[in-house]
């Protein structure tokens, strides 16, 4: 065990983390992955819809696919008290510095799943008001193609959040600032 | 062609046609009645003078306008601008197109005064076709950013196009 703290390069992590009592850092690495667990079943997205997608989206949080199941139905008014954000429908030009204000509001860690095709690529609509994708402007974690997605699609979408959740990954992990920061240079 | 559709009308839009023809006469260019829609064409100078008749009648009462709006029709070389006002009588129960024609770069007089509710509907018809209304208290981009540049519902703008790449707006000072 000395040897190993002496050269963490040569470590195996996961031999330490099974084995290694006494070792510091077992305990924070732990907690984490308590954390992340705990944090994956009350996963509460913001209440936001932008176009039709928004109305699968309420469906999924109704009774027939009830998100509730795994304490995603409780969507809050609030960034301030959101964990993450789903992006339902077109991004008009006038509407991303609104949807940019929202997503810097939610506190960290936060997670946004891009809900349709037309907030992922733009969809049919390359014409004169509408961004061409929600990535342009905000990190994206999970893309749900459709128009609109199945509440099924959500759903599953959602458990790929859950999964991020639970590891502990970001997509604005290893970025500085965020897309639309970097277009007009700041 | 369209006086002979006249028949087609119900007899309270029989009523409102008879009372409008006598009233305005040769001022009404056109009569048209399509599957008991009746329409009818004014010149822009008497525009906001018919609104305000079939406001302010007692027997015609036209109290709600529905919409206003505009259309583009690029093979009219001479007036390719038209705006339409759609006026809905609660009661009567009866519906009412009026119609008038413009030229490229021609202005038309607001129908604010009249009915309030024409205030978005003639600043979204300014922002989509550029017809500018006279007198209008606040003519202002509604639906687009304020720096947008163009009038996106006429014919001859692009329907495809990227415009300063995917965002296509400057963000500074916003966010």
């Amino acid at each position: 065990m000395a040897d190993a703290l002496k050269n963490p390069s040569e470590t195996d992590l996961e031999a330490v983390l099974e084995g290694g009592g006494g070792v510091p850092g077992v305990i924070p690495a732990q907690l984490d992955r308590l954390l992340n667990f705990g944090a994956s079943f009350s996963f509460w997205p913001l209440l936001f819809g932008l176009a039709c997608c928004a109305i699968e989206m309420m469906s999924c949080a109704g009774p027939r696919w009830d998100i509730a199941r795994f304490g995603m139905e409780a969507m809050r008014a609030s960034p301030r008290q959101a964990d993450g954000m789903i992006v339902a429908g077109w991004i008009s030009v006038k509407m991303a510095p609104r949807v940019i204000r929202l997503y810097e509001q939610i506190p960290d860690p936060k997670w946004v799943l891009v809900m349709g095709s037309c907030a992922t690529s733009g969809n049919i609509w390359n014409t004169y008001n509408v961004v061409q994708g929600a990535d342009a402007i905000i990190p994206v974690d999970v893309y749900v193609p459709g128009c609109p997605p199945r509440p099924e699609a959500l759903w599953q979408g959602l458990e790929l959040i859950r999964d991020r959740v639970k590891q502990g990954r970001h997509a604005y992990d290893g970025m500085r600032t965020i897309p639309a920061r970097v277009a007009i240079g700041e | 062609m369209a006086q002979s559709h006249l028949d087609e009308l119900s007899p309270a839009l029989k009523a409102v046609q008879k009372e409008l023809t006598s009233k305005f006469g040769k001022k009404l260019l056109d009569t048209s009645v399509f599957r008991g829609e009746l329409t009818f064409v004014v010149a822009p100078e008497d525009w906001v003078s018919v609104l305000t008749y079939c406001k302010e009648s007692e027997s015609l009462a036209f109290d709600r306008l529905d919409c206003l709006l505009g259309n583009h029709y690029p093979g009219r070389t001479d007036q390719p601008f038209e705006v339409a006002a759609n006026l809905t009588s609660i009661p009567n129960t009866t519906r009412l197109r009026i119609k008038t024609q413009l030229a490229e770069g021609q202005s038309l007089a607001t129908a604010t005064g009249i009915w309030p509710s024409a205030n978005f509907d003639e600043r979204e018809t300014w922002e989509m076709f550029g017809v500018v209304f006279e007198g209008h208290p606040n003519l202002e981009r509604l639906l687009l950013i304020p720096e947008f540049k163009g009038f996106p519902l006429r014919k001859d703008f692009p329907l495809e196009g990227l415009v300063g790449g995917r965002i296509r707006t400057d963000l500074k000072g916003k966010l």
